[in-house]
């Protein structure tokens, strides 16, 4: 085979893992953003950290109704230490998904990207 | 009192698949990432006995072995097939037989991988079931897992399914034991064309009819989504919480891009790949 296209494929092939590796990054970064509190599960999203930080600028910190992911409302009884974790949630999933795509990125060989060792 | 709970697998083999070891190795990793008890609901009790450390399982309930007309097609990779026995037509005794008043429902190719599932337990809702799912693969039409059929109602998976022990779950399980009875009826009305009973179909059908014959609030979703691989892929390593398997690549038959995964829960689909590995995993323990 010519060898510009043996190395075309080959760096299509790489570029396919490469995708789909990150996408499974993103999956598992989704799943990482999960919060389960008082039996609801909340998905930490920026939203949800600046309405419970408006909620507590404006003083309520006692008491605050809020809707889970599936519509449950649930009152929060300490919101300051909701904050506080869903702020912990966020930022542990978000630098182990940061660290995860750049060690991700450079990988240079479909080897290395599935860290393939070979039995 | 303190409510009990645990882990419900149903492993019954047949010519092809090894159902027992498949739940063996789960039963481990169940108590690894969840700390609960699992108990197997097997018609191979003798089997587990001589071959397996049957201290693993909570408890053993022994079925019948009975042979069902169910036959489908089992897939290891996508060059290779065999037709067996699909023995599943007990997964809707899971209310009536599991020892436990929060049950999670598993199949024994479900391979968990962290411990998100253990929030199941902690939930205001007494049902949970997986609806929307994500083919590790992403090159396959997605449609007939999110429809039971082309014209018909939402697929929900009965993969993994978290019920606590109330009179509403045990209407629903009752009905979904009546779909499976009286199946050849429900797949007409449902516009299912494959005579093949699936119990991913009689959940959803179940679901649909317990929310008034429409979409509703009967079903809550389970924790995150559900992965999966079919059984046109191939699980190549399988290391702790890591796997890495081998994707049917987009028009090009019998070929394969390779895909890692660490730290998530994955549905196996390719059972002979899964009992490859799994022997790999038993033979270094």
């Amino acid at each position: 085979m010519d060898e510009r296209l043996d190395k075309a494929l080959e760096f299509s092939n790489y570029m396919l893992t490469l995708n789909n590796q990150k996408r499974l990054l993103t999956e598992k970064y989704q799943e990482e953003l999960l919060y389960f509190y008082d039996g609801c599960q909340f998905t930490v999203t920026k939203e949800l950290i600046n309405f419970v930080k408006l909620l507590l600028d404006n003083e309520q910190d006692e008491n605050a109704v809020l809707t889970d992911d599936n519509g449950i409302p649930t009152i929060v009884a300490d919101v300051d230490k909701f904050y506080n974790s869903i702020i912990n949630v966020y930022f542990v999933a978000s630098n182990t998904y940061h660290s995860e795509y750049i060690k991700l990125k450079n990988q240079r060989s479909v080897e290395k990207l599935v860290d393939y060792e070979e039995n | 009192m303190k409510k009990t709970k645990g882990a419900f697998l149903i492993a019954r083999n047949n010519s092809q698949v090894d159902y027992v070891k498949q739940a063996v190795f789960l039963a481990k990793r169940i108590r690894k990432y969840l700390g609960i008890p699992t108990t197997v609901l097997t018609d191979s009790v003798e089997y587990i006995n001589h071959n397996f450390d049957a201290g693993v399982f909570d408890r053993i309930i022994p079925c019948s072995a009975t042979q069902q007309q169910n036959q489908r097609l089992y897939f290891d990779g996508s060059m290779h097939q065999r037709q067996a026995t699909f023995n599943n037509r007990t997964r809707s005794q899971a209310y009536d037989l599991s020892p436990y008043d929060e049950t999670l429902l598993l199949d024994t190719d479900y391979i968990i991988s962290n411990s998100l599932l253990k929030n199941c337990f902690d939930s205001q809702d007494d049902f949970l079931i997986y609806k929307d799912s994500t083919d590790v693969a992403q090159v396959r039409d997605e449609q007939e897992f999110k429809y039971i059929s082309d014209t018909s109602v939402p697929f929900y998976w009965a993969t993994c399914v978290f019920f606590r022990k109330t009179p509403v779950n045990k209407i629903y399980f009752d009905l979904v034991q009546h779909i499976e009875k009286e199946w050849d009826h429900y797949r007409r009305v449902y516009q299912i064309a494959s005579q093949l009973f699936r119990n991913d179909f009689a959940f959803s059908i179940a679901i649909h009819i317990m929310n008034g014959f429409q979409e509703g609030l009967f079903a809550k979703p389970m924790p995150g989504k559900m992965m999966y691989t079919t059984d046109r892929d191939i699980l190549w390593q399988l290391n702790d919480d890591q796997m890495m398997f081998l994707v049917e690549k987009k028009g090009y038959l019998g070929e394969y891009t390779a895909l890692k995964t660490k730290g998530q829960t994955i549905h196996v689909m390719n059972k002979y790949s899964l009992g490859r590995m799994i022997d790999l995993e038993m033979s270094n323990e």
